[in-house]
């Protein structure tokens, strides 16, 4: 079996929670340091699992397999194909920037780290693991200390967006949850195996029945229009670097769902329900671009550009699944996840940083920031400016790949999105044009600009997006083998 | 030197220049500016060597593939390439040492020298591409650096406004640009520009006429933005927020004339179809005769060029649509050339003189700019067309592709801009030259009598340029590999006419002794309003497409809070207040668990005993 690396990437975080919940309290920096080394331990392992895995050969890698529960066929199996590697990555960096983010947080440290860790393991959980059981059981651990995480470290109306988005996220939760026991079942394979499972031939019709549950039931978690609604309201309330892994990456984990298990398992229901759901997706790209008009405050602006910019990927997802040009679909969803990840954690690793220092984030209340916190404001441009699908930074790509099987397969849908575009600039130059430029508001003058390392976790996303801006085939390479299995079906 | 080594040099020097500029150089503008500088030689002497190496073999590589989406990367090396490629390094490179000196009392100046390297790294890597999307990243690159120069002293509103409306016209330009090249991709599965082209394996080929016209419209609607074409141009004039050397390389040789160039490059499949031309003539020839009156009535000088840029523009766009395929081009190299010093030395006297207005200008002593008054007059010539200027050539080759092509409509829309055109243009160099006699004695300001060399000295080189460029027409011709016919001096005299015409009324309303000095227009009041309120195109623009996006972003605004929000927190509510009314069977009080049981031991007694 090897090196079981996907198992030491797990353990990093696991062991770290266990010893910050092990330290007293008031240790505070021993807390950070502890979360730091393993987010950077985590990094450096998911770097060795995206060089180690061979594109070329595909399919999943670095298996690991042990028996937990044979009696209902449980298997602690743990591989990763080209997608879960991307992903993997994702998350490690999301979380390696959040912690430096959140450094100079006071207010119950030990209690966050552990809380954002565990977050963090219930993610690396569903990325790598093959197994339906564990899926689903990784899951509610990510989603869950979502609650907390807000309810405590939160700002405006915390309360409120905590429930609504823990109700949001147990609804479908308990769509979820029926519709997977219901697979187990229908195939009385006695087994949770995902790749089992994705062998065995589901009769149409119970395809059709079950797949509107998986996939509205992940598609909550992904900011599905028209069940978004607690996406934004979350992510305003979060603190950064919640925010951070939460639009990052917790979002990701419901597209991904769609894909390994709804499109894997049940290919001939996503074919059946795709042109609905491609319509609802292609219908959240526009609806949230023009809510994201009308925002006063900055990380509702970023909030509602999720809810488009995810509609996107599950776009791709369903013209991937309809087989017109199923491979550029696929790669577009799969690296438009990497992007958005990357972009939004640059955005409210950065939104966070202003807040912190103005303890505002309505865009009103700035105007020429770009003269005092230069650093902080071009970092936000750069995020800004790939979030407007700029060349040179990584989202071009995987809207690109998009809207070209938009045009191929919906025409008049490829249409909206692409004219979605002009939105798209509208509101990001707004916030630019009414929070940094114009003349500087002396109500900041004294506020401190990024300094020293505080550039270092910003400046680590930032050449991400460049890099794959630049190099997308770095990208398209190690997710194109397992986007030809999956194209395949289709 | 290998050919490919050459360009990338040529096109990655500036881009080289603008990171190790704004990633190290932020605290030493000196070494910022040196090394944007040495990147703009670069770009010169390589650009320079590639036109003396003549026409080759397109070079490509793989970039990446996804799909059956290959993306090559590579470099075009035919006459328009290697020509305009020359053209505008060599104007970038002049806007650079120009810049020196208009600069050098801005506290930013590395970022401004760090984006004019971005800005030419964008132009150049865009002129030289060989595959459509690589073209499609370099022309957004062009807008996104237009951006961020248009709107370098972002502490003024207006500059922040302007890039911003300058971002988001011409990218509703690229939606349309965007689109077309999709459907390209998709129906030949190519982007390719020389296989595009091909009349046998082609887009021709590939696609049907009526859906080869789509493709072409949606393209020429990119052109539109770019070019600043009607109703895509009042971004331009706007433009002018920036810096004034950034408006001259906006104008003249980059972001301007990308949608003209794409327009030459793609040219053969535009010649074929007809719809798309006939549509690219009415919209340029219209553009053409619009902004060259609202040019008439402007006191602004920039404001004038900027205008006057527009109509140019159409001016190309209508010699290409008319199959005037050298005409066009001709017209883009000296346009760029003439229109960069008319900028450089509007510069000169705003640095010099902290007006931009031209009477102001007249009255504080302008002419006495030696240089710059020279730079002024032979640019402004070359700009209405005097024989043997630049524009002149470039514009007679215009009126003839126009004739040929022999729709009345279009030549007399041609006339009649070139008439005003001569006539603005006059307008602005007597006002200049020719103040009022009875205002205040010029009044020395600033220092010296006229502007730094670093400022003079691209005037005086785009000076020679724009009077000797004009020659050059056989050569370029020959490097394009056009037939190029002679034309009888006897039908270059109507143009000549109607250019003298306009510089005559011009004079009579502005130079001569007793001129009233307001033109002609202001006799026709209607009229003058119209012109004076730029046709109400940007109060169409303010007033209704502002307010309907408004409107709709507010109505889906409301839709998410009362409709979406509110029902799914009437939901929650509702199953909290079940809860609550389903609680109250709860209550623990004895009386009302009696009464209940009484009440049902009742209900079931009298069932049974009526049964």
């Amino acid at each position: 079996m090897g090196f079981p690396v996907l198992t030491f990437i797990l353990l990093c975080p696991t062991l770290a929670l266990l010893v910050i919940m092990a330290t007293p309290a008031s240790r505070v920096s021993f807390v950070r340091w502890t979360a730091a080394v393993s987010s950077a331990l985590s990094l450096a392992l998911s770097v060795f699992v995206w060089l180690g895995y061979d594109a070329a050969a595909g399919g999943l890698q670095f298996e690991e397999i042990v028996p937990w529960v044979p009696s209902v066929g449980i298997t602690y199996h743990m591989a990763v194909d080209g997608y879960g590697v991307a992903l993997l990555m994702l998350n490690s960096l999301v979380y390696f920037a959040g912690v430096l983010t959140m450094w100079d947080l006071s207010l119950r440290v030990k209690e966050y780290f552990a809380f954002m860790i565990l977050l963090v393991i219930g993610v690396y959980g569903v990325f790598m693991t093959q197994d339906l059981f564990f899926f689903f059981f990784f899951y509610e651990i990510a989603v869950v200390p979502m609650y907390p995480l807000i309810l405590i470290w939160g700002s405006t109306r915390k309360e409120y967006a905590a429930m609504k988005l823990m109700l949001f996220l147990l609804a479908g939760s308990a769509l979820l949850f029926p519709a997977l026991l219901a697979i187990y079942h229908e195939a009385g394979l006695g087994t949770f195996s995902l790749v089992a499972l994705a062998q065995h031939e589901f009769t149409r019709e119970f395809q059709i029945f079950v797949y509107p549950f998986a996939y509205v039931g992940f598609g909550v978690l992904a900011g599905m229009f028209p069940f978004h609604g607690w996406s934004p309201t979350g992510h305003v309330a979060a603190p950064s670097a919640v925010s951070m892994l939460h639009a990052g990456v917790l979002m990701k984990l419901g597209a991904f769902g769609v894909l390994a298990v709804c499109v894997r398992l049940l290919p001939d229901g996503a074919v059946y329900w795709a042109p609905i759901f491609a319509g609802f997706a292609a219908a959240g790209v526009v609806y949230g671009a023009f809510v994201a008009l009308k925002q006063t405050d900055f990380k509702f602006v970023i909030g509602f550009s999720s809810v488009s910019h995810m509609g996107i990927v599950l776009l791709g997802i369903n013209l991937g699944v309809m087989g017109i040009a199923s491979a550029d679909a696929f790669n577009g969803a799969v690296f438009q996840m990497f992007a958005h990840g990357i972009m939004t954690a640059l955005f409210f690793s950065t939104v966070g940083f202003i807040y912190d220092r103005a303890h505002s984030k309505t865009i009103a209340d700035f105007g020429g920031l770009g003269s005092q916190m230069p650093r902080a404001v071009s970092i936000f441009i750069v995020a800004g400016l790939c979030g407007a699908g700029l060349p040179g930074l990584a989202s071009f790509w995987p809207e690109m790949l998009v809207f070209l099987a938009a045009m191929k397969t919906v025409p008049f849908i490829g249409v909206c999105i692409i004219a979605a575009l002009v939105v798209t600039a509208l509101y990001v130059l707004r916030v630019f044009e009414q929070a940094f430029f114009g003349p500087p508001n002396p109500k900041w003058n004294s506020l401190r600009d990024l300094e020293g390392w505080e550039v270092f976790p910003r400046a680590l996303l930032v050449a991400v997006l460049l890099f794959f801006g630049f190099a997308p085939r770095a990208m398209l390479d190690l997710i194109g083998s397992s986007t030809n299995l999956l194209a395949a079906g289709f | 030197m290998n050919p490919t080594a050459i360009t990338v040099a040529t096109t990655f020097a500036p881009f080289l220049a603008f990171a190790v500029a704004l990633l190290f150089f932020m605290k030493r503008p000196v070494l910022a500016k040196a090394i944007v500088l040495l990147g703009g030689l670069v770009s010169v002497v390589g650009s320079l060597m590639l036109l003396a190496g003549g026409p080759r073999e397109p070079v490509r590589f793989l970039w990446f593939a996804s799909g059956d989406v290959a993306l090559r990367f590579g470099f075009l090396y035919d006459g328009l390439s290697l020509s305009f490629g020359a053209v505008v390094a060599v104007i970038t490179f002049c806007i650079q040492v120009y810049s020196i000196g208009y600069m050098a009392h801005d506290p930013a100046k590395t970022r401004f020298f760090a984006m004019l390297g971005l800005f030419g790294w964008a132009m150049l890597g865009f002129v030289y591409s060989v595959d459509l999307l690589q073209a499609f990243i370099f022309w957004e690159l062009v807008g996104l650096a237009s951006f961020f120069l248009i709107g370098f002293w972002y502490e003024k509103p207006s500059a922040a406004a302007a890039a911003k409306k300058a971002f988001i016209m011409t990218r509703v330009g690229d939606v349309g640009l965007f689109i077309g090249i999709l459907i390209i991709l998709n129906s030949v599965g190519i982007f390719d520009i020389p296989a595009l082209l091909d009349p046998e394996t082609g887009l021709r080929a590939a696609l049907s006429p009526g859906m080869l016209t789509i493709v072409m419209l949606l393209i020429f609607v990119g052109i539109m933005g770019k070019s600043a074409q009607f109703p895509l141009h009042t971004w331009l004039p706007d433009a002018m927020e920036g810096p004034t050397p950034v408006s001259a390389l906006l104008h003249s040789a980059t972001m301007v004339a990308a949608g003209v160039y794409l327009f030459a490059r793609l040219n053969p499949l535009f010649m074929a179809s007809e719809t798309t031309l006939l549509t690219v003539l009415y919209i340029s020839t219209f553009t053409a005769i619009l902004s060259s009156t609202v040019a008439m009535v402007e006191r602004d000088i920039k404001k004038v060029l900027a205008y006057s840029s527009i109509s140019q523009l159409g001016f190309m766009l209508m010699a290409l649509a008319a199959g005037g395929f050298f005409a066009g081009v001709f017209h883009l190299i000296t346009h760029a050339l003439f229109k960069a010093l008319l900028f450089l030395c509007a510069g000169s006297y705003i640095h010099h003189l902290e007006t931009n207005d031209m009477e102001e200008i007249g009255r504080r002593g302008g002419r006495k700019m030696r240089w710059t008054t020279v730079g002024l007059v032979i640019g402004g010539g070359a700009l209405a067309g005097i024989p043997p200027l630049a524009g002149f050539f470039s514009k007679e080759e215009i009126f003839a592709a126009l004739s040929h092509r022999g729709i009345l409509i279009f030549q007399a829309g041609a006339f009649a801009a070139a008439f005003l055109t001569a006539y603005y243009t006059f307008r602005m160099i007597f006002l200049i030259l020719l103040p009022a006699r009875t205002e205040e004695p010029a009044h020395a300001h600033g220092h010296g009598n006229d502007s730094p060399l670093p400022m003079l000295a691209p005037i005086m080189l785009l000076t020679l340029a724009a009077a000797g460029v004009g020659f050059g027409g056989g050569w370029l011709a020959r490097l394009l590999d056009v037939e190029r016919e002679h034309h009888a001096i006897t039908s270059m005299l109507p143009a000549i006419g109607i250019v003298l015409a306009g510089v005559a009324l011009a004079w009579w309303d502005f130079g001569r002794r007793a001129a009233t000095r307001t033109g002609f227009i202001t006799a026709v009041k209607p009229l003058h309003t119209l012109f004076t309120n730029k046709w109400y195109v940007d109060a169409f623009y303010a007033n209704v497409v502002a307010r309907l996006t408004d409107m709709l972003a507010g109505l889906l605004q409301t839709v998410e809070n009362k409709g979406f929000d509110d029902s799914f927190d009437g939901a929650a509510r509702g199953v909290v207040e079940t809860g609550s009314f389903t609680a109250k069977l709860q209550s623990g009080w004895v009386q009302s668990y009696a009464a209940v049981a009484i009440a049902m031991m009742s209900i079931l007694g009298i069932y049974l005993g009526l049964r």
